[in-house]
């Protein structure tokens, strides 16, 4: 059995500077192309954040192909959680074509456990007095000087709780 | 005086005459103040566990007043009830829990306290550049008030 998984959690800092990004299997090679993925899918919050005054959770952000929906939360101190799902899971991938019937869409609903845990994980990181939040902000100006200034969250902790989230999700479960 | 005479006198000051603040101020407070010791000392944590060892020195000096004020006991006759006292009455009205007295000496002279659950390391995970797990004290404040408590009383 295979259901939807998830490709690719992102955590995205408020000045859109990525904090952290997890790729799994069967993309833990592409990432390149998930960068590239996350990145677009920053210019839809900021048109969703324009338009109208908007809940924590985002939804559907953008149906990629048939295989990939990006899904977006935004917390209210701009930290943006982005979760990539794969629609078709690995073992159909691997199984070839006929995959495509066995899903007929995923509720919103569905990927909100996700990120919960996602949030009490990234509030955990937050809560350590050693993790300090200044070390991820870009400075503002030079931005050659700022980009090597904030370096990805290497938490271990908050690492293995996205990889376990990412690895565990499925429609319906609970984190 | 019996040990559990002793709790009981623990659970009654927690319960009727002790101010409560909130668990996550005092634990967020308290790992900031260590996170900048060891900023401020370079992550030298031989001086930040002997800076906070002096810290709460000086906390212990001051508290055991109001110790002694609120539980109104008396002398302790022995070490033993000393460390029942401490762990039961001390530990219980100022932070909530009674760390549990073992690995007694045969000359009854030293003895361990053990916390099964630190309300100061809630959410703490130590920095890792492989030493602070063996060298940072991050409860050594406690360690420190002991000392300045004890050494009030006379020991």
């Amino acid at each position: 059995m295979a259901g939807p998984k998830i490709a690719c959690i992102g955590v995205i800092g408020k000045a859109d500077n990525p904090l952290h990004i997890s790729l799994f299997p069967p993309y833990s090679d592409s990432t390149i192309e998930f960068s590239f993925l996350l990145n677009s899918c920053l210019d839809i919050f900021d048109i969703r954040c324009k338009q109208t005054s908007i809940d924590q959770d985002l939804g559907l952000l953008h149906a990629i192909d048939e295989r990939l929906a990006a899904y977006g939360w935004l917390t209210t101190t701009g930290v943006k959680l982005l979760i990539i799902v794969d629609l078709f899971g690995q073992e159909e991938a691997s199984a070839g074509k006929q995959a495509g019937a066995a899903i007929n869409g995923l509720r919103d609903s569905d990927v909100k456990p996700a990120f919960r845990a996602l949030q009490s994980a990234y509030i955990q990181l937050l809560q350590n007095p050693f993790y300090s939040p200044d070390d991820h902000v870009p400075i503002p100006g030079n931005t050659a000087s700022s980009l090597s200034a904030c370096q990805p969250i290497s938490n271990k902790k908050f690492v293995a709780d996205v990889k376990r989230i990412g690895e565990s999700w499925a429609p319906g479960t609970s984190l | 005086m019996s040990s559990t005479k002793t709790s009981r006198i623990g659970e009654e000051i927690w319960k009727t005459r002790v101010d409560k603040v909130n668990a996550e101020l005092v634990t967020l407070t308290y790992g900031t103040i260590v996170a900048q010791l060891c900023q401020d000392y370079d992550s030298n944590y031989q001086d930040v566990n002997k800076q906070l060892d002096k810290m709460g020195y000086n906390i212990g000096m001051r508290l055991i007043e109001e110790f002694l004020a609120k539980s109104g006991v008396g002398r302790c006759a022995n070490f033993r009830e000393t460390a029942d006292m401490i762990a039961k009455v001390g530990f219980k009205i100022f932070l909530n829990v009674t760390p549990t007295v073992t690995n007694w000496t045969s000359d009854n002279t030293q003895f361990s306290l053990i916390f099964e659950d630190n309300p100061l390391a809630d959410f703490v995970e130590l920095p890792d550049d492989g030493r602070a797990q063996d060298e940072l004290w991050f409860s050594n404040i406690l360690c420190g008030v002991l000392r300045g408590s004890l050494e009030m009383v006379s020991y």
